[in-house]
């Protein structure tokens, strides 16, 4: 009986061309997906960046147009000042309120000329002009004033109403009209200025469009060929999946056809044997006695070597007994189930140390042949591993059998083992046995622990295969 | 004197042709027929009639056992020795449920079928020495490794002396004759026997007592 507890080796043997194919699909993918995210994060933050600068030119613009409307409201604002300055002056005598001081026109004076500067010329002739317009204006205002403020009081009171109405009201006419018109022509900037923005804005728009429609393709193609590959993966793993469950129905069948030619071989070569050589030998222990009879009584050396080759008959017969017993044990047919189980049992106590004890409930005569030599075998094994590997003491056989099922359990006080890491031939072969017929098999033990096979075969099943 | 008529079965012509041989060699012994398998078997039983079968266990068309269980069925009368290669007491116990009183070993010294031959005729039984021998060491090793006691001594001498009887073929009315009793009262010991020695049936008693080597 070959060792049923020896080690099964791994079976997973890694295959260097695939997993080396497997790293390089791997570093591609990585290397693909990178660049997308490099595109996305890049085109994210270069949007963000355009974004902030048409931010700052829109600001800047809004800016420069509210400094220009400042400027010119100040230089307005400053020139009715001087003006009205100026028109106190000159009806100082018929008014009764203070003419103001010299000093204080000129500083009115010095206080148009501050507006003026604070407008911004920027580049724009127009506006330059429109400025210098006023400019003049302002200059000519001043001289005007050097001549009138040496006007004696009864020149001034006859000549200011003339003056104002020739002379200060088209002035104040003139400025307005000029400060409209350089409002108009910031208006007008200002148009242009948004119009520049709005097509930087456009600008950026057709730029991040582009952007995301270029990751967009990117990742489209990336996942078509992710999607291809993984196709690719399932329908390799489905065939090597239909493979194998194909080679493994194949063992299957080819491992139970094993048995089944074992058992049939067993069983002739038993037949043969018992048949054949055990009888041929048992005849010739009769005749050989049948011999010694005929012999007359002095040949005392010839007797002697009539009971030598009695001896020798008589061990060939044992042994060719022995053998043929052990290949196909005739008790299960001459006996039925039960009774060659207890003949085991009896069996593997007289050449061990272990008393095995069979209980059967309920178990019919006439099970189907197949079954019989299954449990026979399966109670075989396991009483054998039980004897001569774990050491037991004491082992115990029951079966049950109910209405379409039958239950062996074969129990033992052995040193027990580990099911999950020993599979050996001998529980291959049981399990084998079992599958066969549509049973399951479960072993369970521990080291220490003592082992107990249980089997259960559907009965009806059997006997309709 | 009136010879013992003897029907041999065995599916070996060799093994038959020896037999004959032997028992033909007997003054009181006739072999009135042979049959080649368990089927023959029976049918020649019931047309011949002989007093004793001897009969191989392992035949094809209905083995040995199964025969004898139809022999004996039809005809209780016919005593039967089994002739078998096997010691072991499924066996023996098998035979004799099937209502076999001898039961030889094919090893076993021609003087041994003689005497077996003899013994069943005078509605005695008979086991080979060789037999009783393994049926008692399965017997004693099993006590042994158990640690239980023999149930054999928990029986009264009457109730050994009654277990002697029963196993040598002697019915409850013959018993009570021989010792004296009632038949009731060889009942009752008969049925505390069995109790005792956890015996089912008449057969397992015999092999009992055969074990013990009350009988041979």
């Amino acid at each position: 009986m070959a060792d049923s507890r020896e080690q099964t080796g791994p079976d997973a043997v890694p295959d260097p061309q695939f997993s080396q194919r497997a790293r390089k699909v791997r570093f591609l993918l990585l290397v693909s997906f990178g660049w997308l995210l490099a595109l996305l994060i890049g085109a994210g933050l270069d949007a963000f960046a355009s974004l902030r600068r048409l931010d700052a030119v829109s600001q800047e613009v809004s800016q420069r147009f509210s400094a220009r409307n400042q400027a010119v409201v100040g230089i307005v604002l400053s020139v009715h000042n001087y003006d009205d300055q100026l028109e106190r002056f000159l009806l100082q005598d018929q008014l009764s309120t203070p003419a103001p001081e010299i000093p204080t026109l000129d500083q009115d004076i010095a206080a148009m000329r501050a507006a003026l500067g604070h407008f911004p010329i920027d580049d724009d002739p127009d506006a330059q002009s429109l400025i210098h317009a006023i400019q003049q204006q302002m200059q000519d205002e001043a001289n005007t004033f050097a001549a009138i403020s040496g006007w004696a009081a009864n020149v001034r009171q006859q000549r200011a109403y003339p003056f104002i109405a020739e002379q200060l009201i088209p002035w104040r006419t003139h400025v307005l009209q000029l400060s409209q018109q350089i409002s108009a022509l910031s208006a007008r900037k200002l148009a242009l200025d948004n119009l520049a923005v709005a097509a930087n804005f456009q600008t950026l728009e057709s730029h991040l469009m582009w952007m995301v429609a270029l990751a967009l393709m990117a990742g489209v193609l990336m996942s078509l060929i992710c999607g291809w590959y993984i196709l690719r993966l399932e329908r390799q793993g489905r065939q090597r999946y239909q493979a194998l469950a194909r080679s493994r129905l194949e063992l299957e069948g080819l491992s139970a056809r094993l048995v089944e030619a074992q058992e049939q071989e067993r069983r002739s070569i038993s037949r043969e044997l018992h048949d054949e050589v055990g009888q041929t030998l048992g005849a010739l222990l009769v005749e050989v006695g049948q011999l010694s009879k005929l012999l007359p009584g002095e040949s005392q050396a010839a007797q002697t070597q009539i009971t030598h080759i009695k001896s020798v008959a008589e061990n060939a017969v044992k042994s060719v007994r022995d053998i043929a017993l052990l290949l196909r044990p005739p008790m299960l047919d001459d006996l039925g189930l039960v009774p060659a189980l207890e003949w085991q049992a009896r069996e593997i106590s007289r050449r061990s140390d272990m008393e095995v004890d069979v209980q059967s409930d309920h178990v019919s005569e006439d099970l189907p042949d197949e079954i019989k030599v299954c449990i026979y075998r399966l109670v075989q094994e396991a009483l054998n591993n039980a004897a001569s590997h774990a050491r037991a003491k004491h082992a115990n056989v029951a079966l049950v059998q109910d209405s379409n099922r039958i239950h062996v359990t074969i129990a033992d006080n052995g040193s027990g083992f580990d099911p999950a890491r020993s599979r050996g031939m001998g529980i291959l072969g049981m399990e084998e046995r079992v599958r066969r017929l549509g049973g399951t098999l479960t072993i369970e033990s521990a080291p220490g622990k003592g082992s107990t096979v249980k089997a259960e075969l559907p009965l009806r099943s059997a006997s309709a295969s | 004197m009136k010879k013992i008529r003897i029907l041999l079965a065995d599916d070996h012509k060799l093994i038959r042709s020896g037999l004959r041989l032997l028992m033909e060699q007997q003054p009181d012994l006739t072999v009135i027929g042979e049959a080649n398998d368990g089927r023959e078997t029976v049918t020649l039983a019931r047309s011949l009639k002989p007093d004793v079968v001897v009969m191989d266990i392992g035949m094809p068309n209905l083995n040995g056992i199964e025969a004898a269980l139809q022999i004996s069925q039809a005809n209780p009368e016919i005593c039967i020795v089994m002739l078998s290669m096997h010691s072991d007491e499924s066996y023996v116990l098998r035979a004799l449920k099937a209502g076999a009183k001898g039961y030889l070993l094919k090893d076993s010294a021609e003087s041994d079928l003689i005497k077996a031959v003899h013994a069943v005729a005078e509605g005695k039984s008979f086991f080979s020495p060789a037999v009783s021998k393994v049926l008692l060491d399965d017997y004693v090793r099993k006590l042994r490794r158990s640690g239980a006691e023999d149930a054999y001594d928990l029986l009264t001498p009457r109730e050994r002396e009654i277990l002697q009887l029963v196993a040598e073929g002697k019915s409850n009315k013959d018993v009570a004759n021989l010792l004296n009793l009632s038949v009731y009262t060889v009942e009752t010991h008969r049925s505390n026997i069995m109790e005792k020695l956890n015996l089912r049936g008449i057969p397992e008693l015999i092999l009992f007592a055969v074990r013990k080597g009350i009988i041979s």
